[in-house]
């Protein structure tokens, strides 16, 4: 071992007895000598000529290994040893140990994956500016501070990587994988002073060449760094994990429930392909691959846009002709607008609920439509994938926050240009679809498979309800009836939201359930039986949780209580129905019809709608 | 055929008891120890070190520990960067792992003669190496009442634990060795502030 210390520094010629004098004069009987080679798991002895060249030790060694000649890297008192020297060359002599690497194919830590990942990490980082710029601020620490508080504790999560670079990418995915790293590293006062400076903040992203170069491409990202606004919005966002967590949510609602609108898959398809593919591509390796790319192929397998949005239509297929839709929707819209007291947001949902039933039902008679639909029905996963993309996230929320852009994005597609009513329908609506979709409750029944399933087949159970026993479904106006259950709220009042959120429907089946719980004392029962009037159903609730109309309760009640009917669940619990229904029993009683118990049956069974109620009661009155 | 570009290679090495066991040692082990040291090996601008956690790399001098109280030019090497982390993440799944660590027999002294050995064919010096041995060859005490700190206790600490050691045994009347053998065995060192090398996401 001494002699190891001894032959260190540049390669001399060994000091042992048969050392040869320079290079050249090598001894002319070829001694074999004993050379350890030592890999960094095991040691293995060698004799070799003394004289032989390091190819010849190389092709020994690569038996004795079972690796090839080329994967080998000799190394010894520093030096890498090239196949055509010698051993003596380097002054290996009998005992001496000489160093092996034997090369990998697959570099783990090669200079290779750290552009791709450093791509995959701006990417990100452009892509969400919230959720990356705290990965963004996290990743500028570590550089010359290697004592940062939170950063010592990374050490031991087992990132790999000794380069700076990769050790950012490597911490970009280790958080946007781990929540609880991600909280650690929020709360650290350090991190959070420095997302709590937007120009500091601006400054590091914009630093970014991938993000420069993302910026030069997509203009819109500059304006979003450069408006202090949404910086600050941003950072404030980013300070708070839980309140990140909620936005990015909401914006995966957002995006799913976008999807249902007429078009709307359009539209975050383009946008996708646009923005996202290129940044997704770009992130592949670090996510693992696109996790859309089975969406869009299977999508594009067959119309891609068009199944969603059937899909999202199958809720609300007019079982009418469409001109009655029509009248419908008309009277729907009028309903709507007289109905809904307040918010536009309710009128628009309810005229967007209507368009869209109308439309879905025109549309969904293609049987092509149907089989897409009954694909994507089948493959919720893509669904999920889709709305777990963290770009598609970011997207939904741009788009709550711009519903201009929204309403152009979808109202640009073909169907709506093919129904000019439905766009204006839809347009005043999206505001409120947006809102809708921020329900986290949406986002979690979207992402269940099962729950959307169950949605589906309500749906479907109330389109053959509709059809086989209209009489069953109390008042509804035509085009109500089965998935339009929207529509038949529509009529009702401020149900609208069923419309895009029909559609959604699919998607995000307990979401629009799920406002039905908080907003009225609904059953658990109405909100678990997801379904397709579930949702079209729940849809309306929350418009109507939203607008405040006199209405809204008894939608609810009346939503409750057939999904709760055709969940099979008990009957429903509707809270006291003379109090829920006071002024609606006030107005029948202005206008004549002094039957109380005939009142309320009404307008129970009418779900509070007050014209259908007296229709009711107008129509029993002579028995 | 151009010359091969030579990489420097560096010794740092830090005391971990700045000083104190200069100081104490003559009274607690009966023999002048000149420091308790830990070493790391410099290169390609990057320090790389063994501890409780692994080989860890961080920028050099970027461990909690700070600046290195000496520096040793171990020399240079041909081994490029990518040859050396592939050499590392080797070594970091046969020999090195991070419950290989022993403060005796294993630990970052082992780490960096090896190395060293590896990169330019010399070892680090022998007093860095000796080290364990030489605390391991100091007399037997009389049993005394001797409060350590907790072994368990130590995690990712350092510095303080071999010195609290070392002061908790200011309180025995004569220098010990193997019989706080157990106790030293069972302490880890790692210094803070190094990312992990060789190792897969997620596993240290």
């Amino acid at each position: 071992m001494a002699e190891n210390g001894e032959s260190s520094g540049p390669p001399r010629p060994s000091r042992g007895p048969a050392a040869a004098q320079g290079p050249a004069s090598a001894p002319v009987e070829p001694k074999i000598i004993k050379v350890t080679v030592k890999t960094p798991k095991e040691k293995e002895e060698f004799a070799v000529p003394e004289n032989s060249s390091v190819q010849q030790f190389k092709e020994a060694i690569s038996k004795r290994f079972k690796s090839q000649t080329d994967q080998l890297v000799l190394i010894f008192a520093g030096k890498i040893l090239k196949d055509q020297d010698t051993l003596i060359q380097h002054g290996i002599h009998d005992g001496l140990t000489v160093h092996l690497v034997i090369k990998s194919q697959n570099r783990p830590q090669g200079q290779s994956t750290q552009p791709s990942n450093a791509a995959g990490t701006n990417t990100t980082s452009a892509s969400t500016p919230r959720s990356n710029s705290t990965s963004i601020s996290t990743n500028s620490n570590p550089f010359g501070l290697g004592s940062l508080g939170g950063l010592a504790g990374l050490s031991s999560l087992g990132l790999s990587s000794t380069n700076f670079s990769e050790l950012q990418n490597q911490m970009q995915q280790q958080l946007l994988s781990s929540p609880e790293m991600m909280i650690q590293i929020m709360e650290n006062p350090f991190v959070q002073s420095m997302l709590s400076n937007p120009d500091l903040m601006r400054q590091l992203i914009m630093a970014n060449p991938q993000m420069q170069q993302l910026i030069q491409r997509n203009p819109e990202i500059s304006h979003l760094l450069n408006n202090p606004d949404i910086m600050r919005q941003t950072l404030e966002i980013a300070r708070n994990p839980a309140m990140m967590q909620e936005m990015m949510r909401n914006q995966d609602l957002a995006l799913s429930n976008l999807e249902s609108i007429p078009g709307g898959y359009n539209a975050l398809r383009r946008m996708y392909t646009d923005i996202q593919e290129p940044m997704l591509n770009a992130a592949q390796e670090q996510f693992g691959g696109n996790p859309f790319a089975s969406v869009g192929s299977s999508s594009s397998s067959g119309e891609g846009t068009q199944p969603s949005r059937t899909e999202n239509r199958d809720p609300l297929p007019n079982p009418w002709a469409p001109p009655p839709a029509t009248q419908s929707s008309a009277t729907t819209s009028t309903t709507t607008s007289s109905g809904s007291g307040s918010g536009s947001s309710s009128s628009s949902a309810t005229g967007n609920t209507v368009a869209a039933a109308n439309y879905v039902a025109s549309i969904f008679s293609t049987p092509g439509m149907q089989s897409l639909l009954q694909q994507i029905t089948e493959n919720p996963q893509l669904i999920q994938n889709m709305l777990s993309a963290p770009y598609m996230r970011s997207m939904m929320q741009s788009l709550s926050q711009n519903p201009d852009l929204a309403a152009q994005m979808m109202l640009n597609s073909p169907v709506f240009t093919a129904n000019p009513q439905l766009q204006e329908q839809m347009r005043p609506q999206l505001p409120a679809f947006l809102q809708q979709m921020q329900n986290p409750d949406t986002l979690s029944a979207m992402s269940n498979p099962r729950a959307m399933q169950a949605l589906m087949q309500i749906q479907q159970g109330l389109q053959t309800l509709a059809t086989e026993a209209p009489g069953l479904i109390p008042s509804f106006t035509p085009g109500v009836g089965v998935g339009v259950l929207g529509t038949a709220i529509g009529p009702v009042g401020p149900v609208t939201p069923i419309g895009p959120i029909g559609p959604i429907v699919p998607f995000t089946p307990i979401g629009p359930i799920g406002p039905i719980g908080p907003t009225g004392p609904a059953g658990p029962g109405s909100t678990s039986s997801g379904g397709p009037p579930g949702p079209t159903v729940s849809s309306s609730t929350p418009s109507e949780t939203n607008s405040p109309t006199s209405e809204s309760g008894p939608n609810q009640q009346f939503i409750q209580q057939m999904v709760q009917a055709l969940a099979g669940a008990s009957p429903p619990q509707l809270p006291n129905p003379e109090v829920r229904f006071q002024q609606q029993l006030e107005q029948l009683n202005a206008m004549g019809f002094l039957n109380h118990e005939a009142n309320l049956q009404a307008l129970i069974a009418t779900g509070g709608d007050i014209n259908a109620a007296i229709e009711r009661l107008l129509g029993s009155q002579p028995s | 055929m151009e010359p091969p570009n030579l990489y420097p290679v560096k010794l740092y090495v830090y005391d971990l008891s700045k000083g104190l066991a200069r100081r104490l040692s003559p009274i607690m082990l009966g023999k002048q120890l000149e420091g308790i040291w830990h070493t790391s090996i410099v290169v390609h601008k990057d320090e790389f070190f063994f501890g409780s956690g692994g080989i860890s790399s961080c920028p050099p001098g970027g461990t909690l520990l700070g600046p290195p109280d000496s520096v040793v030019d171990v020399g240079s090497t041909e081994v490029t960067e990518e040859l050396f982390l592939e050499y590392l993440s080797s070594l970091g799944e046969s020999l090195f792992r991070s419950e290989a660590y022993n403060l005796f027999e294993h630990n970052c002294n082992t780490f960096t003669n090896e190395v060293a050995q590896f990169l330019t064919g010399r070892k680090i010096p022998s007093y860095i190496t000796d080290l364990p041995s030489e605390i391991l060859s100091t007399p037997l005490p009389t049993p005394g009442p001797c409060s350590f700190a907790n072994p368990d206790s130590v995690s990712p600490e350092l510095g303080p634990c071999p010195t609290e050691i070392l002061a908790g045994l200011a309180g025995s009347a004569r220098p010990f060795g193997q019989a706080l053998r157990p106790l030293l065995d069972s302490i880890q060192i790692q210094p803070p502030g190094g990312s992990a090398v060789g190792r897969p996401n997620g596993q240290s």
